[in-house]
């Protein structure tokens, strides 16, 4: 690690909230939770891709069994899992759109009765089968009949910026290109899991979620409740990543209607084989480009065509699709844009929220097709990029500005420098050049084919657009106890990602008391205000300058008698404009910037990628804790690394074929070298101590940068993700 | 007397006496057995309705010793640590267990076990394939000492009897002049399951090829391997070894076609057949045409 500038105190490291309680292992998450009386509960789900459910022929179930299915939702609520929009039912009516969908819940008291009758339901049930629609490509044709809609299209969405008909037109020359990226699984460290009980009357959820309003809003609209009368309590969550963003809404409302028949308390906990089959995976991804060039040789227009693999539901689809929309561009600045967005259905489990919410996608096809441009146009990679590099200033591609001062080029300069890029790079292609080895089958020589790459990329910290002020609206309140101590009332939760610390640390450093002297254990919907979900870059960066700002109130009247509380409410920063019709003006508050290298080694003989060496730098604002960014920044690159060039899943028939932590394979600490970092200082006025967000800009980059590497060191172009070793081997033997 | 669930003999006699009386199904290390009998979190295995009989513990099956005449005799419910920290352990085998799952499973894990459950992709009977190991059965009746490759006869297939139990696994010591190659393309570097395992081994001493063992995992039903070229092979000098290279055009010489004719690989959610066909070659290549001539050459260091 370097420290290109003098740290604030409130970057330095301090212990973890949870760290010695998670270290010995006494962290009880849920399943290690004890409740009196808990009945068990599984998911009866359909063994086909799509169809119709014909008959159901239910068996008979012994004394203590109940299969709750959607007649059993009650007068008031609705068979839906409420998120954007309304289309994702709790449990199917008779049409099945992916495989596993969920018929119904079965809830007793023994597990291994449940399992086989389960089993048994599952069996009993008569399909008429449908062919499915599995790709992109699939659902535009409507292969098998539409599935949403007449057109399979969630969404369609168009940015443009200047004159990109125009400028098309007088091009001298166009150049084109199309990438593709697969599903991600989450592999979050404890499966889903939930107990649905019923306290002092009130529908009451312990969950694993990052979000307990979501599971609120979604049980409550289930079940025809006021909200208030649904209770949700965050348990202890080991790793999110997205993925207990909305699939827990879609669990909880399962046990929610089983509850109206039955108290409980239900407990519901996937297996790992069920989990990586049926829950929520990254959006698989089609990118289009097209670039018209004048005749100095400069890029005059981008035409971007995107395609997102939204799934069997919409789900949160139109929002990954935004980011990734407004990720297209990736740093650059052109004159003339067009970006065209569809989210389309199709018969997979739908896609979700997964760690850079559609930005990974975008900025790999944005990456490699700048690398594409400047072969074609025949200048350097680097100078390209330098060329057309946003600064303080520049119009956004959704006609924003950058409002604040860019630091890629010295945070590119320091990558440079302590990766030896440039000269590795020459020396790479220098020796391509000399043994004529790209493109070789392994028979010319063992030896290993080097490449380094680069990428440059930043991430929108908070919600799209106007989303902190038109949806989410947070508030936090801190709350001055008896004893004096300052508690935190919010609704984001610990994932793993360190927020119980920092939060903490931001309060604690504007009333100049120790860090743990503020209590913040309390993640019960019915005592903390909505302060929006843990998601999206946003708990430090809006909700911890909440925090900052209330804890300011509280400045020196901690030693006043009794209890009394402070309250801070979201308020968008007047210099940010936003129209959510045309999609237009600034799409995210702020931004943190990265630059990211891989250096790696390819084996001619197994086309196994060995990845020498991993730099990176970071523009977050300011880290809050250098460990807790450090975390961030270690594992988001391993994370992406295996999304890059491992992590594979397969649906060719409509069922995910990796079903196991053997066949779907995230990294080891053997896979992949430490991680060196830098983190570039750059107070941003609205954030706490001038941070914003660092949980996905650590994600974003390592897939381009990993893909220009093998590109270089094969001597061929790579348009996909994964790279793994069959695609390069592909690759190589394309004459 | 009830059939028993579990037992756990004394002596490797009571242990063939219940193998045989109850048909009970051997257990060392269970790291298959567990997988394959996998059930509903909170629910016991639903193992079949035979007893299961542990031999992890007898001595009988945990001891490693020299036979005095070059080869080791590996109990075959001897732990892999134990394998890995035995001096005498062949490189070829030590370097198969070193990337055979991780540390935890290899102080479980034995040959017997990965014996036992025949995959096609058994990291450790590949490399027990090319170095010619026989195994060690005995049953009530007596004991026997089959080749390894004699003994499975496909996927999850072997010709153990229903009375009998593994034993032991015998396989020749390195002396001068052992060479090795190893390879094995995971499906990630630790803890992975192999896409192609690839295994020879051999002796080059003043010049000449002696004992040539070369097995490929998961690129077929079993590991392929074939005695007939090996045999061919057999006491060549590189003049003699160059003529048999030559006898078929194709890439990487007679053996290297050879041996492509006689993998099958197949798509599953690890691989590709393609891949599994290109880097098999590319290995067999690299073997035959790079490795064994420099060898024969006197050229290695
Ligand atoms: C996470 C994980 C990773 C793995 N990675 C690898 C890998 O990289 N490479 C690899 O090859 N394998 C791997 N395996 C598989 C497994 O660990 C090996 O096959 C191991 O050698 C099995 O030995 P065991 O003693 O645990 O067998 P067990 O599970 O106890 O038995 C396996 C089979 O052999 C039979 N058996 C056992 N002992 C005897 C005996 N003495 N006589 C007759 N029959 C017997 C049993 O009845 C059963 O059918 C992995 C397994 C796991 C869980």
């Amino acid at each position: 690690m370097s420290h290109p500038v003098e740290q604030h105190p409130v970057t330095k490291t301090v212990e973890r909230v949870d760290a010695r309680e998670k270290a010995r292992g006494e962290t009880r998450y849920l399943a290690d939770i004890p409740f009196p009386g808990r009945l068990f509960a599984r998911v009866v789900r359909a063994r086909i891709v799509r169809g119709e459910v014909v008959a159901r022929n239910t068996p008979s179930l012994p004394e203590g069994y109940i299969l709750v299915t959607a007649d059993d939702i009650p007068a008031g609520g609705k068979n839906c899992v409420r998120m954007i929009e309304d289309d994702w039912p709790v449990f199917s009516e008779g049409t099945v759109r992916y495989y596993g969908e969920p018929l119904a819940l079965l809830v007793g008291p023994d597990r291994a009765t449940l399992a086989h009758l389960t089993e048994q339901c599952e069996r009993a049930v008569e399909f008429r089968q449908q062919e499915a629609a599995l790709t992109i490509e699939d659902a535009l044709l409507c292969r098998g009949g539409a599935i949403h809609g007449t057109d399979n299209v969630y969404c369609d969405y168009q940015v443009v910026k200047g004159d990109p008909d125009g400028a098309m037109a007088g091009a001298a020359r166009t150049i084109e290109g199309e990438y593709r990226t697969g599903f991600q699984e989450h592999v979050y460290i404890e499966p889903q899991s939930l107990v649905g009980t019923r306290e002092e009357g009130r529908v009451t959820i312990y969950i694993s979620t990052q979000c307990p309003f979501y599971v609120r809003k979604a049980v409550a609209t289930a079940l025809g409740l006021p909200q208030e009368e649904v209770v949700i309590i965050q348990t202890p969550t080991g790793g999110g990543f997205g993925g207990k963003e909305h699939y827990p809404d879609v669990l909880a409302t399962t046990v929610a209607v089983a509850l109206t028949r039955i108290d409980g308390p239900i407990e519901l906990i996937l297996d790992r084989m069920e989990d990586l089959e049926v829950t929520s995976k990254r959006h698989p991804s089609r990118v289009r480009y097209k670039a018209g060039l004048d005749e100095a040789g400069r890029i005059s227009a981008f035409d971007v065509d995107i395609a997102f693999d939204g799934g069997a539901y919409e789900s949160s689809s139109r929002v990954v699709l935004q980011r990734g929309m407004f990720s297209s561009n990736s740093v650059y600045e052109f004159p003339h844009v067009r970006v065209r967005g569809r989210a389309v259905a199709t018969n997979s489990a739908p896609s979700d929220a997964f760690r850079g919410f559609g930005a990974p996608q975008g900025l790999f096809a944005a990456e490699m097709f700048l690398s594409r441009l400047a072969r074609e146009i025949g200048v350097d990679d680097l100078d390209l990029r330098k060329d057309y590099l946003l600064q303080q200033g520049s119009t956004t591609m959704t006609g924003g500005r950058i409002h604040e001062e860019v630091k890629l080029p010295e945070m590119l300069e320091h990558v440079l420098r302590v990766s030896d890029y440039r000269r590795k790079r020459e020396a790479y292609a220098a020796a391509a050049r000399d043994n004529g080895a790209n493109g070789t089958d392994g028979a010319a020589s063992a030896k290993p084919l080097g490449g380094i790459g680069l990428a440059l990329f930043k991430h929108g910290s908070a919600f799209t657009g106007s989303g902190e002020q038109e949806i989410i609206k947070a508030r936090v309140r801190i709350r001055k106890r008896a004893d004096g101590r300052p508690e935190l009332l919010v609704s984001n939760v610990e994932i793993g990602q360190g927020v119980l610390t920092t939060f903490c640390k931001i309060v604690a450093q504007v009333l100049e008391i120790p860090y743990t002297d503020v209590v913040y254990d309390d993640h019960n919907t019915s005592h903390v205000p909505d302060s929006g979900p843990t998601c999206a870059s946003r708990s430090v960066a809006v909700v911890g300058y909440l925090l900052q700002e209330a804890a300011k109130k509280l400045k020196g009247r901690l030693h006043e008698p009794g209890e009394f509380e402070v309250e801070q409410v979201y308020k968008h920063p007047e210099h940010l404009r936003w129209d959510a019709g045309t999609l237009s003006g600034d799409a995210y508050p702020s931004y943190s910037w990265g630059v990211n290298c891989i250096e790696v080694a390819v084996d001619p003989l197994t086309w196994e990628v060995d990845v020498r060496g991993v730099w990176t730098a970071y523009e977050l604002g300011r880290a809050i804790d250098e460990e807790i960014v450090r975390g961030q920044i270690i594992g988001g690159a391993i994370q992406a690394l295996g999304y890059a060039g491992l992590e594979k899943m397969e649906n060719p028939e409509g069922r995910f074929l990796q079903r196991t932590m053997a066949d779907y394979c995230i990294p080891t600490s053997l896979d992949y070298p430490g991680v060196d970092y830098a983190l570039f200082d750059n107070p941003y006025p609205w954030g706490p101590f001038g941070a914003k967000g660092g949980g996905e800009v650590v994600f974003d980059g390592i897939g381009p940068a990993y893909a220009a590497a093998v590109q270089q060191a094969i001597g061929r172009e790579v348009t996909r993700l994964p790279v793994t070793p069959e695609y390069i081997s592909e690759l190589v033997h394309e004459k | 007397m009830s059939t028993p669930a579990w037992i756990r003999p004394a002596t490797l006699k009571e242990a063939l006496t219940m193998r045989r009386d109850y048909n009970a199904r051997p257990l060392a290390g269970a790291t298959d057995i567990y997988v394959r009998h996998r059930a509903a979190t909170g629910t016991l295995p639903p193992l079949e309705d035979r007893p299961v009989l542990y031999v992890g513990h007898l001595p009988e099956l945990t001891s490693i010793s020299e036979d005095g005449k070059g080869w080791l005799r590996i109990g075959a419910a001897t732990v892999y640590t134990d394998i890995l920290e035995h001096p005498d352990t062949p490189l070829l085998l030590r370097r198969a267990i070193e990337e055979l799952a991780a540390p935890a499973l290899r102080n479980a894990g034995t040959l017997g076990g990965n014996i036992g459950n025949a995959s096609p992709a058994a990291d450790a009977v590949c490399a027990l394939y090319a170095l010619h190991a026989e195994v060690d059965l005995a049953g009530h009746a007596g004991e026997r000492r089959v080749p390894i490759a004699q003994l499975i006869t496909g996927p999850g297939k072997t010709t153990v009897g229903a009375d009998e139990l593994i034993t032991a696994v015998s396989v020749p010591m390195d002396r001068p002049g052992s060479f090795h190659y190893y390879r094995k393309a995971g499906t990630r570097r630790a803890n992975a399951l192999s896409k192609i395992a690839f295994c020879a081994g051999g002796t080059v001493l003043e010049g000449r090829l002696t004992g040539l063992g070369v097995a490929v995992g998961a690129v077929g039903p079993t590991i392929v391997h074939s005695r007939d070229l090996e045999v061919r092979a057999e006491g060549s000098d590189l003049a003699r070894y160059r003529k048999l290279q030559q006898e078929e055009s194709a890439p990487g010489g007679f053996l290297t076609a050879r041996y492509m004719a006689l993998i099958s690989p197949i798509s599953d959610q690890r691989s590709t057949d393609a891949y599994r066909r290109r880097v098999t070659e590319n290995l067999l290549r690299d073997l035959f045409e790079r490795t064994i001539p420099t060898l024969l050459s006197g050229k290695a260091g």
